[in-house]
């Protein structure tokens, strides 16, 4: 299948690069930036350079193929959305841009109204573990926020499972720096960013409202940024209105994950990683999902890790084209990481 | 009966030529596993190593 990323220079667009060009099933014919055009894909990926004799190209000259991968900032591909689906091919948007279906969500936390509300319900969220069928057969998809992924993988089992108060869910998350994209500003310079714990957002956090979206609970979320790359941790505490057991966790997550090929249930009684880290994921699609009973406080403790650039963003976006594609869900995806790292 | 499950977790665990007495890690949570019998087999957490506090 030939396909195209728009906005390739970004980490997200490495990422997607990286994946794609190994993708046994994939030629990708076309990468735009307009930052870099006319420059080599190694010139912003280094560890592509030499792998491929593709450049970027303007946006504007971007052509049609079998599916286009969109990685470009919040904002951008809402307007143009309508052209990129005309063009036929599947599209995989990696922005917040059609993630929410509530319209009025967009001015709350993206600061502008939508320009196509029309579209947002012909988007399918890019959750797998949810969305699986609707994206076998959707031509357009959304890619969820890395943070947003986690959490709800953490946490909608046990909403399902009717074990937490929906007035009380607290979602603490941890990211690398490298969710704040290549662009970060003067807060990502080395100088201001190495060794801190910073809570960039205490409230307000925009992926609340897809958190919320998939969920179907009000979530208190506060992030933080911490000492690494890449990588996101979710810390979800809820209360449940009855005493667990662990048991019972494990036959929840079971449940909702025991088949699939990306999430793995996490919580080992010994070892030095016996719960969720995403160190060890850096590279992979996995999502590791754990979880703990606080009997004290009735609080259940769940978890996921995540590498926001991979599960949390290009990974993803690749799932749900295999998924579409009708080629095995995990083509391009077999890396199993690295440790120690 | 070749099966029974994980005290600790509820994994399935596959008796495959184990012993008595033998102990194993569960796949899913890790707790060390003691058979206790093979038929019916039947396992319980491995007595964990007690601190020695010099008494």
């Amino acid at each position: 299948m030939k396909v195209a990323i728009v906005g390739g220079s970004g980490y997200v667009g490495g990422e997607l690069l990286r994946l794609l060009l190994r993708h046994p099933e994939v030629e990708v014919t076309q990468v735009t930036s307009d930052s870099m055009a006319g420059k080599p894909i190694g010139r912003a990926h280094p560890n592509l350079r030499k792998v491929s004799p593709l450049l970027f190209t303007p946006h504007a000259s971007l052509g049609p193929a079998d599916a286009t991968f969109v990685a470009t900032p919040h904002g951008e591909s809402m307007a143009r959305m309508p052209e990129l689906l005309a063009s036929g091919g599947a599209v995989f948007d990696l922005s917040a841009d059609f993630r929410l279906r509530d319209p009025d969500q967009y001015p709350r936390y993206y600061g502008r109204t939508h320009p196509h509300p029309d579209l947002l319900a012909s988007a399918v969220y890019g959750l797998p573990e949810v969305y699986r069928e609707e994206i076998r057969t959707g031509s357009f998809v959304a890619v969820p926020g890395c943070i947003a992924t986690a959490s709800i993988l953490a946490l909608r089992p046990l909403v399902k499972a009717g074990l937490v108060d929906p007035q009380h869910v607290i979602v603490d998350a941890k990211s690398g720096s490298s969710a704040s994209g290549r662009d970060a500003g003067p807060a990502g310079l080395h100088a201001e960013r190495s060794g801190v714990m910073r809570a960039y957002a205490p409230a307000g956090h925009r992926h609340t409202a897809e958190i919320e979206q998939e969920a179907g609970v009000r979530v208190a979320l506060t992030c933080h940024g911490v000492e690494a790359v890449r990588g996101v941790l979710a810390t979800v505490h809820v209360y449940s209105p009855r005493p667990v057991e662990e048991k019972e966790l494990w036959r929840i997550y079971r449940a909702a994950y025991g088949s699939e090929p990306f999430v793995r249930i996490v919580h080992e009684s010994d070892g030095i990683f016996r719960e969720p880290e995403p160190k060890i994921l850096a590279g992979t699609n996995f999502c590791d999902v754990g979880f703990a009973v606080d009997p004290h406080a009735q609080r259940i403790v769940a978890l996921a890790a995540i590498d926001n650039l991979m599960k949390g963003a290009a990974g993803a976006a690749v799932q749900c084209f295999n998924l579409r594609a009708g080629f095995p869900e995990t083509t391009g995806l077999e890396f199993l990481g690295l440790h120690p790292i | 009966m070749n099966m029974t499950q994980c005290p600790e977790c509820e994994a399935a665990v596959e008796n495959h030529d184990k012993i008595q007495g033998e102990v194993f890690p569960c796949t899913d949570c890790g707790t060390e596993l003691e058979v206790l019998k093979t038929e019916p087999f039947a396992v319980q957490p491995a007595p964990k190593e007690a601190e020695d506090w010099g008494e």
